[in-house]
């Protein structure tokens, strides 16, 4: 596991702030309701930050958004350049 | 008053040359079409419904992307004659099996002749419109050779059916509410006025989606009769980048657009504020606060962050019943009305005392404005009776946009239509002629500006075999982070001894929520046995639960709702 996904598994459990609930690089989190449609856009930003890019929403599914991996599988595949 | 037959002459009078709809995906990438080609679009796709047998009254449910496309095929259904209607895009999170039995409810309702899908549609969800009816499943965007191009020759008479509007959820599926093109075009005649539409200065700006009667009135419709360019992003990349909106908006110098109450703390908060300074929206001439409670707080924010000046913010009240509004603030003043009234009087008697300056024992409300021409509205009691100004009732409306009734559901009709006055099941008071609405009287939650039945959760949530049947109860608590209700679900399990496994227990009752809705629960209560509130009758009782939950769990208690 990369320091960047361990970051951002970090940002995920602080932002439910369910207790007792565990998640690694491939729990489900959107299609598991842990994570809601408004909450995406937290999870959009942090993955700018960690992975230094800009990832346009247009070019985004959720569905590529409900795992951890599926993040940075995304960034890897749309993200550009920062302006 | 728009001086149209039908949508589709308001359509053929546009400016060949102005642009109509431009879809931003980002910054590096965007469509536009202008009138004249949207036109040509519309017919070749209407000639292309047409060889497929769809004539003039046939229902035609359209399953598309938020875009051009679907502008397009909603037209062309129009031009025929047909009666479209848009159906929210299957949610990845919904089981294909959920959405398909929701479609199956409605083109049943609709006797729908046919279901129209993307060109593109992804082939690993053609399961969820898969149709066993008489309804034909065709791809919008096939393009035909030029002889079966034909003219169009189709009358539209100003009372034929122009389209039907649903709400979302499956309770809501049957609730298709059929519009005439006259009742139309009286709506965006009042409401063209009510903004002082210009249409060769005006720009809307629009994320929200076109099966939503603000997505579908105030920017698609308004825009095609009263040819004024719409630029427009999908919902779902917004809501995955609202910073995007500021960025179209400066960019494309939108004047006009319209959201619900919530977004305008949602946009800010989800904005780094460092960068809050770098979009001049000063072309922005009215954003429009509509389809939730409007919040004082909420607008502040907006204003604050952005440094909107003073009369940009307004409000209005609008319902798909009713076509579209009901009420507009005066877009000449410096934003709609407040007033700060004493919260104890507020709660007790249900009415309004002005109380001076806001302070913790006080409540402020918001205007959504004063009605429209040809538009009355009455506040009513509980057993109906008229109430005074300053008094808290059921909001009842009566116009001459108001729908005749549900499609092919005159039981549901005779519910909402009494004496000819559609009762709203929203609650608020008239002080000075205009409207405030505080609330719901309806079991409805709103989150997002987005209609939601608690029985559709109920029910998901109870046909697990560890919570009792009909002990789950679905609310909706407004959380003042975000502007808009959370939904909560409180439930009873069947034995005690199964509350060792809440944690599993609520996580599976989260994924069905959210598998069968596409919805998600922000808060879970479990409960042993014969902890909900019930009615005599033995049913889960709302309000008193309600109550209850909100005592134990003092967390809940951000929720100010009446």
């Amino acid at each position: 596991m990369t320091p960047e996904v361990q970051q951002m598994i970090e940002h995920i459990l602080k932002l439910i702030r369910k207790p007792g609930i565990a998640i690694d690089e491939n729990t489900p989190l959107v299609s598991s309701g842990l994570i809601d449609s408004m909450a995406l856009v937290d999870l959009l930003m942090k993955l700018e930050d960690l992975t230094h890019k800009r990832i346009p929403a247009g070019k985004v599914q959720p569905k590529d958004m409900d795992t951890v991996a599926k993040m940075f599988a995304t960034a890897e595949r749309v993200g550009k350049q920062r302006k | 008053m728009i001086p149209y037959a039908n949508l589709i002459a308001a359509l053929d009078a546009a400016p060949g040359d102005r642009p109509f709809v431009t879809m931003w995906i980002d910054e590096d990438e965007r469509e536009t079409v202008t009138f004249g080609e949207f036109r040509a679009r519309a017919r070749e796709q209407a000639n292309s419904l047409a060889a497929h047998g769809i004539a003039s009254g046939d229902r035609v449910v359209l399953i598309m992307a938020q875009g051009i496309p679907a502008i397009v095929a909603f037209t062309a259904a129009m031009m025929l004659g047909a009666v479209p209607a848009f159906l929210a895009y299957p949610n990845f999170k919904v089981e294909p099996s959920k959405y398909q039995s929701g479609l199956a409810g409605v083109t049943a309702n609709l006797s729908a002749k046919a279901v129209v899908i993307d060109k593109d549609f992804p082939q690993e969800m053609l399961t969820c419109v898969t149709l066993d009816g008489g309804s034909l499943l065709l791809r919008a965007g096939k393009t035909l050779s030029a002889k079966e191009s034909s003219e169009l020759r189709t009358q539209i008479r100003p009372g034929d059916l122009a389209f039907i509007q649903h709400s979302a959820g499956t309770t809501g599926l049957q609730k298709g509410v059929a519009l005439t093109h006259a009742a139309v075009l009286r709506q965006l005649g009042y409401l063209s006025d009510a903004l002082k539409i210009d249409p060769s200065n005006d720009r809307i700006y629009n994320w929200l989606p076109l099966y939503h009667d603000m997505g579908l009135m105030a920017c698609f419709m308004l825009p095609m009769v009263c040819h004024v360019p719409v630029v427009m992003q999908s919902p779902i990349d917004w809501v995955m980048q609202p910073e995007a909106m500021l960025q179209v908006i400066d960019e494309c110098k939108c004047t006009l657009g319209w959201m619900p109450n919530f977004a305008f703390q949602f946009v800010p908060r989800r904005t780094p504020q460092n960068r809050w300074k770098d979009y001049d929206l000063s072309s922005l001439r009215l954003l429009i606060n509509c389809s939730e409670p409007v919040r004082a707080t909420s607008m502040q924010e907006f204003e604050n962050a952005f440094s909107i000046p003073p009369g940009v913010l307004q409000s209005s009240y609008a319902m798909a019943e009713n076509v579209f509004a009901v009420t507009q603030s005066d877009v000449s003043t410096s934003g709609p009305t407040r007033i700060v009234v004493d919260a104890q009087t507020f709660r007790r008697e249900h009415s309004v005392v002005a109380a001076g300056t806001e302070n913790s024992s006080t409540l402020t409300f918001v205007s959504s404005g004063r009605v429209l021409p040809n538009h009355e509205i009455r506040i009513l009691s509980d057993e109906g009776s008229m109430l005074q100004t300053d008094f808290v009732g059921e909001i009842a409306i009566q116009s001459d946009c108001l729908f005749d009734g549900y499609y092919n559901r005159p039981d549901l009709t005779e519910q909402a239509i009494v004496d000819g006055w559609y009762h709203t099941g929203d609650l608020g008071f008239l002080h000075d002629s205009e409207l405030f609405v505080v609330g719901r009287k309806k079991d409805l939650l709103i989150v997002g500006g987005e209609n939601i039945y608690p029985q559709d959760i109920e029910e998901l949530v109870a046909a697990h075999p560890a919570i009792h049947d009909g002990r789950a109860i679905a609310l909706g608590v407004y959380n003042p982070e975000l502007g808009t209700e959370d939904i909560v679900v409180v439930a009873e399990v069947e034995q005690p001894a199964l509350l060792a496994n809440a944690t599993e227990l609520e996580q599976e009752l989260r994924t069905r929520v959210v598998s069968g809705m596409g919805v998600a629960v922000r808060m879970f209560y479990l409960k042993p046995p014969k902890w909900i509130v019930k009615s005599t009758a033995g049913k889960a009782a709302r309000a008193a639960t309600r109550e209850k939950l909100l005592q134990e769990h003092p967390e809940l208690n951000g929720d100010r709702s009446a």
